[in-house]
């Protein structure tokens, strides 16, 4: 037994070893978009098998000091077909494999597509600025592609959407333009070279991050969906040092201020009833508008938000059940919703926690969702006229970014007769009171008979 | 997994659009036999009594009532 | 029998009916705000109170009344539990745990904005069963419908405004309601349900001192006029002892009942009711001579010998003397010159006229006639309301606040004469047709205009016939009925006309409206207390004016230095000489105090007139009644005795504290093309002191209309000295110089031990 376990794990580990020494990658055309709080690295690459070998298998990883910042990857082929990316650990850390499609023959070409999303990546510096200072960010990175193969061409064009860059490392050749630098052609690196790239440069983007996302689904089967979304969030670019002025924030009309005045939340086009509330009572300087397929919300919080400052608020709305909620055959249901929706543009979700409550007496509850989530307890809540709770799925996951907006699917089964349960609680309720009264009507609690009853 | 693409959509047995009107009919006649239960209690005394129309009077009052209210608190907005 | 039943019925079903509409209409008059704005915790009061209540709905009853809030009065703090009236968090706690038990999650503010509301409508009804034992039911539909949209009382109660009046005046009728009725009846059991209904209002409100007062008044003006009965007896000796005993467990009013002159009254009536008790039941075994004799010396002598005990008492400190609050309603003045904190609260001003017929509208000229027929048909109910009235129109007079105590009687009163003005002109010949007539009356005072016309029609087509015999013309009778429905409903277009316009603003959220009927919202309060509660530490300490100490303790969830609670006014006069100190000079308070944030409201950009700068002159004499060396209130007035803000200001006004961090960097701003930069739209004048800057705080955040402004208080080494970088700082080296060299070596011990022979020493022992 033992034996099979130890060959069991020479084999996987012998397995993952093998980084298919065959592949190279022929030409490599990076883009690094740093015009957002996020870092977002797109690579083009062409692989080439050079084996004799069939190959099914692609291994991507990143700088070993990148890989927790990324929140998102993935990859397709040249069709925009989605491959499937699963996470691995070996002895380079934690690497991702890419199964290809079709199976890369022997000295044959494919070109693959490669998006990371990386988070807190973007240091402001200096740290902290006075409140008419430019915001600027350091950016580090590496010259080269980080890759477990041979890299025989590649290009990478790092986009900053400013001309004041102050400074960034120069390996020839690299040329600056407009609003982008680009590194390379560099030819025949070997596998897994690092080259420290920095970048300083101005970014008035909002940094904005969600510290904490409560998303609340709850399902009526009496034909509505109430999403209620509780956000903290945090200003992370640089620290507002000394003081606010709100004479020199009024004369200041310029856009490009790295204080944050508003954003906007894209909710579903079927959204109504929407509030923005916090502790303290409605904000007032929201505004809804419809557009064909979406409803925009711009969101004001009460004040700007500088370098530090952080805010919180709460926003529900209400969608119609059809949109999202499905009926099959023997009282089966399943719920399509997005397990995140839009917060803001080029948003970053450190941590987020969803439950979806279901109706009462719901069974065979089973949850799929699009990418790994921790699965927390289950809990039961109370509701109103509730004698047994509704059940609550609960789960969370760390960092998140837009592309993480996808559907869940929760399917389960219930009686449609269960509707019924809260207007009969209501009638046996006021039943009950009736009752009461007609027993209290024929009780008597006069100690002596008053004199005319007993006359009669 | 039930494959969701076979499944038809859901929609509320009860047209939202109607909630109000529900509530408006149904606590109407609700209230008026509440309105008729509490008058005969107080209008009969221990002799004229008659236990069998309270109880069913009583019994059409709240079942209406339960409704209403039901569709009231679904017109505004809380959805049980 | 059969028709009685029907009659009995019907009657009954209107009485619902009406009290039902009444309490809809006073329900939904009050929740303008709501609707204008939203469900929200008004002013400043029920602030705390909502505070209060959220954190006894968290940590339970009995946290609740250990709670030392520290985060008020720093650094002093207060013992919250001891010092409030817990009636109102008591209320709304036990709402909120019955509907949670019930799994309605309602939010506990909603609770507490929706609980003045609920509450006038049981108001109402209390009213109608009190005006029913004083009168007959149609008064009292029609004092219930009164009460139910009278100015005089939304003020106080209208959704939002979470303060203890609003369920204490429930508490009031209900407690008279319940002694008139066993006065009439002399049986325990009402009477121990008076003492119940006074243990809630003792827990609810400190005006209980007015029943507790107007009850022994009552017995004692009875006595007077010989109607000592046992009935009497019976309900003042069970309801004063029980009274006695249960309000005594409240905390915060403890011992008071037996140590203060203001409950020295009712001990008082109640050795005289004893000894008038014990003389009657002599009366049955003496002589009339002799008893007469008697009766006077042992008159005399129970008098004497309580007012010597109360006296001798009060000497010896055993009792208090009646505290300042107290004196000020017998004396106006008294306020002003004494204690300037009292007289500050635009509440506890005289009442005007104006507000009179304001609150009151035709009821204050109907009401003197139904005193008059109380006192005309006078029995014991009604010397009550007489004695009621007569109270509470002294008071009302005398305090804007107590305007509140006087409503209930004058709707009482009023209702009276209109159902004494309807029997006369509708007269029936059964009751059910004058009720029909009160309920048609009741819709058109709940603003229901278009049933006027049928209710003025429908009774006097009817009578016209049958009463020619009266003397009373059919025109004569027409008239009068159509002018009183006029005024009844004029009445309720006044009322709902002051409730919109004067008593449903939140104050703090406030709106503006443009030319175009278009509404800004003014949310400066709440931007600036959420700034706070988000980005500043969570013990940091905010120092403000008292009337902001609330708001900020429950918006912002700081410290605060002082709060509404005004009740240590030493550290109010600390923060007014503060503000009223140059920078300097504040700065030693404020760092003495702790004080990490200041906060000041400045109305100079919108035109807001209650900001600091106009109430500054209370700070100045608050300041100047505990430190009149280095606060003198003339400093801060011109030679021609004006306080201005420009130029021609006195030079102290120009750099105090309160003036710099109102006006800092405001002298930049140009409102519009119109006026000069630094125009300050409340005051209507150009700042005198323009350019100027802070050395010891510097701006924090300032609200988008300027209306809140936070300073932060630097510390120490934030400004005696330029900061130099990390780099370049030299530590100096101490001024100890070696005398070791090549040729000494031998090094030397600084303060070496002298040992002095023949002694231990004393480590060593």
């Amino acid at each position: 037994m033992l034996k099979l376990i130890i060959i069991a794990f020479l084999f996987t580990n012998f397995h993952t070893k093998t980084t298919n020494g065959a592949i190279i990658n022929k030409n490599v055309e990076r883009v690094i978009d740093l015009s957002t709080q996020l870092v977002k690295i797109s690579s083009a690459i062409t692989l080439e098998n050079t084996g004799k070998d069939a190959e099914s298998k692609y291994i991507i990883t990143l700088e070993p000091n990148s890989i927790r910042n990324l929140s998102f990857i993935s990859a397709k082929d040249s069709y925009k077909e989605e491959l499937k990316v699963t996470e691995t650990k070996n002895e380079l850390g934690q690497v991702f494999s890419v199964k290809l499609n079709h199976p890369l023959a022997a000295s044959r070409t494919s070109t693959i597509n490669v998006e990371f999303v990386l988070t807190n990546s973007l240091v402001p510096y200096p740290s902290s600025i006075v409140q008419k200072d430019k915001q600027l960010v350091r950016y580090f990175g590496n010259h080269y592609f980080y890759s477990p193969y041979l890299t025989t061409k590649q290009t990478t064009s790092v986009i900053v959407n400013t001309r004041s860059i102050e400074n960034y490392s120069k390996l020839k050749p690299v040329s600056q333009s407009d609003s982008s630098i680009t590194y390379g052609p560099y030819n025949d690196v070997a596998a897994l070279t690092v080259d420290p790239m920095i970048v300083h440069f101005e970014n008035n983007a909002p940094f904005l991050s969600v510290t904490r996302l409560e998303r609340l689904i709850e399902v009526s089967h009496w034909g509505n969906i109430a999403v209620e979304e509780n956000i903290d969030i945090l200003h992370t670019g640089a620290k507002l040092k000394g003081s606010f002025s709100r004479y020199d924030y009024q004369r200041d009309t310029s856009n490009n201020h790295h204080s944050i005045k508003s954003y906007k939340t894209i909710l579903p086009a079927a959204a109504h009833s929407v509030y923005y509330r916090d502790s303290n009572g409605n904000i007032s300087t929201s505004q809804v508008r419809a557009r064909k397929d979406w409803i925009e919300l711009e969101l004001r919080p009460r004040y700007p938000l500088f370098g530090g400052w952080r805010s919180s608020y709460m926003l529900g709305y209400s969608v119609p059940s059809y949109q999202y909620l499905y009926k099959g055959v023997n009282n089966q249901y399943a719920l399509r919703m997005r397990l995140i929706d839009n917060v803001f543009d080029d948003m970053h979700v450190e941590y987020l926690e969803t439950s979806v409550v279901l109706p009462v007496g719901v069974t065979n509850v089973k949850l799929s969702t699009p990418y790994e989530v921790e699965r927390l307890s289950d809990s039961i809540a109370y509701k109103y006229l509730d004698t047994k709770g509704r059940p609550i799925i609960r789960f969370a996951k760390r960092n998140l970014v837009e592309q993480h907006i996808q559907d869940l699917e929760i399917t389960y089964e219930w009686q449609p007769l269960l509707l019924l349960h809260e207007p009969v609680l209501l009638s046996i309720a006021l039943y009950l009171l009736f009752i009461v009264v007609i027993i209290y009507v024929r009780l008597d609690f006069s100690i002596s008979k008053p004199e005319h009853v007993k006359t009669q | 997994m039930v494959d969701i693409e076979t499944m038809s959509r859901y929609v509320s047995p009860i047209n939202p659009a109607v909630f109000p009107h529900l509530t408006f009919v149904l606590l109407g006649i609700g209230i008026f036999f509440t309105a008729w239960f509490f008058v005969y209690e107080v209008t009969s005394n221990k002799q004229t009594r008659d236990i069998k129309k309270e109880l069913l009077v009583s019994l059409v009052a709240s079942i209406f009532s339960g409704f209403g209210i039901l569709f009231l608190l679904l017109s505004v907005g809380i959805y049980v | 029998m059969l028709k009685i039943n029907t009659k009995t019925g019907l009657s009954s079903l209107i009485i619902f009916t009406v009290l039902l509409l009444a309490w809809v209409a006073g329900f939904s008059s009050r929740l303008f705000a709501v609707i204008r704005f939203e469900s929200i915790i008004h002013e400043f009061d029920p602030w705390f109170n909502y505070r209060a209540t959220a954190y006894m709905v968290e940590n339970g009853f009995y946290k609740f009344l250990n709670w030392f809030d520290e985060r008020a009065w720093y650094p002093l703090g207060r013992i919250v539990g001891g010092t409030v009236y817990p009636g109102l968090m008591i209320t709304s706690g036990s709402i909120h745990y019955i509907l949670h038990l019930l799994n309605i999650d309602i939010h506990i503010r909603d609770i507490c904005v929706f609980l003045a509301p609920v509450f006038s409508g049981l108001t109402a009804i209390s009213t109608y069963l009190l005006t029913k034992e004083l009168w007959s039911a149609g008064a009292g539909l029609f004092a219930a419908c009164f009460i139910a949209i009278v100015p005089g009382y939304i003020s106080r109660s209208v959704a939002g405004s979470y303060d203890n009046e609003g369920i204490a005046i429930f508490a009031l009728q209900f407690t008279y309601f319940l002694w008139l009725k066993s006065v009439k009846t002399g049986s325990i059991f009402w009477a121990c349900m008076t003492a119940l209904s006074y243990f809630y209002m003792v827990s609810a409100w400190g005006g209980y001192v007015f029943i507790i007062n107007l009850i022994p008044l009552h017995v004692f003006v009875l006595l007077l006029m010989g109607r000592y009965s046992n009935r009497l007896f019976t309900s003042y000796t069970t309801f004063y002892i029980l009274g006695l005993l249960l309000s005594m467990q409240i905390p915060f009013v403890g011992f008071q009942p037996i140590r203060t002159s203001e409950h020295m009254a009712a001990s008082g009536v109640f050795a005289l009711i004893i000894a008038v008790a014990a003389l009657k039941y002599l009366q049955t075994m003496l002589s009339k001579s002799e008893f007469k004799s008697l009766f006077i010396v042992g008159a005399l002598v129970a008098a004497a010998v309580v007012f010597l005990a109360v006296v001798v008492l009060t000497y010896a400190g055993y009792i208090a003397p009646w505290s300042g609050r107290f004196y000020s309603l017998w004396d106006t003045g008294y306020a002003k010159i004494h204690i300037p904190i009292i007289a500050s609260v635009s509440e506890h001003q005289p009442t005007t006229w104006f507000s009179f017929f304001f609150d009151l509208h035709v009821l204050v000229t109907t009401f003197p006639a139904g005193l008059w027929y109380c006192i005309k048909n006078i029995n014991d109910e009604r010397v009550f309301v007489v004695l009621y009235a007569l109270s509470a129109v002294y008071f009302a007079g005398v305090m804007v606040r107590l305007m509140l105590t006087l409503t209930p009687v004058v709707c009482m009163l009023s209702g009276v004469a209109f159902s004494v003005l309807l029997d006369l002109f509708l007269r029936e010949e059964d009751t059910h047709r004058s009720g029909d007539s009160d309920v048609d009356d009741e819709q058109t005072t709940s603003s229901n205009r278009r049933l006027y016309d049928k209710a003025g029609r429908v009774p006097k087509m009817k009578h016209e016939q049958v009463r020619e015999s009266d003397g009373i013309g059919a025109n004569i009778r027409s008239i009068i009925i159509v002018v009183m429905l006029l005024l009844l409903m004029l009445f309720a277009v006044h009322c709902t006309w002051v409730t919109s316009n004067a008593y449903s603003s939140p104050s703090i959220v406030l709106a503006s409206y443009g030319n175009d009927g278009s509404r800004q919202i003014l949310d400066d309060f709440r931007e600036a207390y959420y700034w706070l509660s988000q980005n500043t530490d969570d013990n940091a300490r905010v120092m403000s004016w008292w009337d902001y100490g609330y708001q900020i303790a429950g918006m912002a969830n700081r410290t605060t230095l002082v709060d509404n609670n005004t009740w240590n006014n030493s550290h109010i006069a600390l923060v007014g000489k503060a503000m009223s100190s140059n920078e300097s000079a504040a700065y030693d308070i404020m760092t003495s105090l702790d004080v990490d944030y200041v906060l000041v409201i400045f109305g100079g950009v919108i035109g807001y007139s209650g900001d600091d700068i106009n109430k500054f002159l209370w700070m100045v004499r608050i300041a100047e009644g505990e430190h009149p060396k280095d606060i003198r209130e003339g400093d801060y007035f011109t030679e021609h005795g004006e306080f201005r803000v420009d130029s021609e200001g006195s030079p102290t006004l120009l750099n105090c504290l309160m003036y710099k961090l109102s006006y800092y960097r405001f002298g930049e701003l140009k409102l519009d093309y119109r006026s000069p930069s630094g125009f300050d739209r409340t005051r209507g004048a150009v700042i005198g002191n323009k350019d100027f800057t802070l050395t010891y705080l510097e701006e924090a955040y300032t609200t988008e209309h300027w209306l809140v402004r936070i300073y932060r208080v630097k510390k120490p080494h934030e400004f005696n000295r330029p900061r130099i970088p990390f780099s370049n700082r030299v530590v100096k080296s101490q001024s100890f110089i070696s005398k070791k060299n090549t040729k000494r070596k031998k090094g030397t011990i600084k303060n070496k031990p002298v040992i002095v022979k023949g002694k231990k020493l004393l480590k060593q022992a």
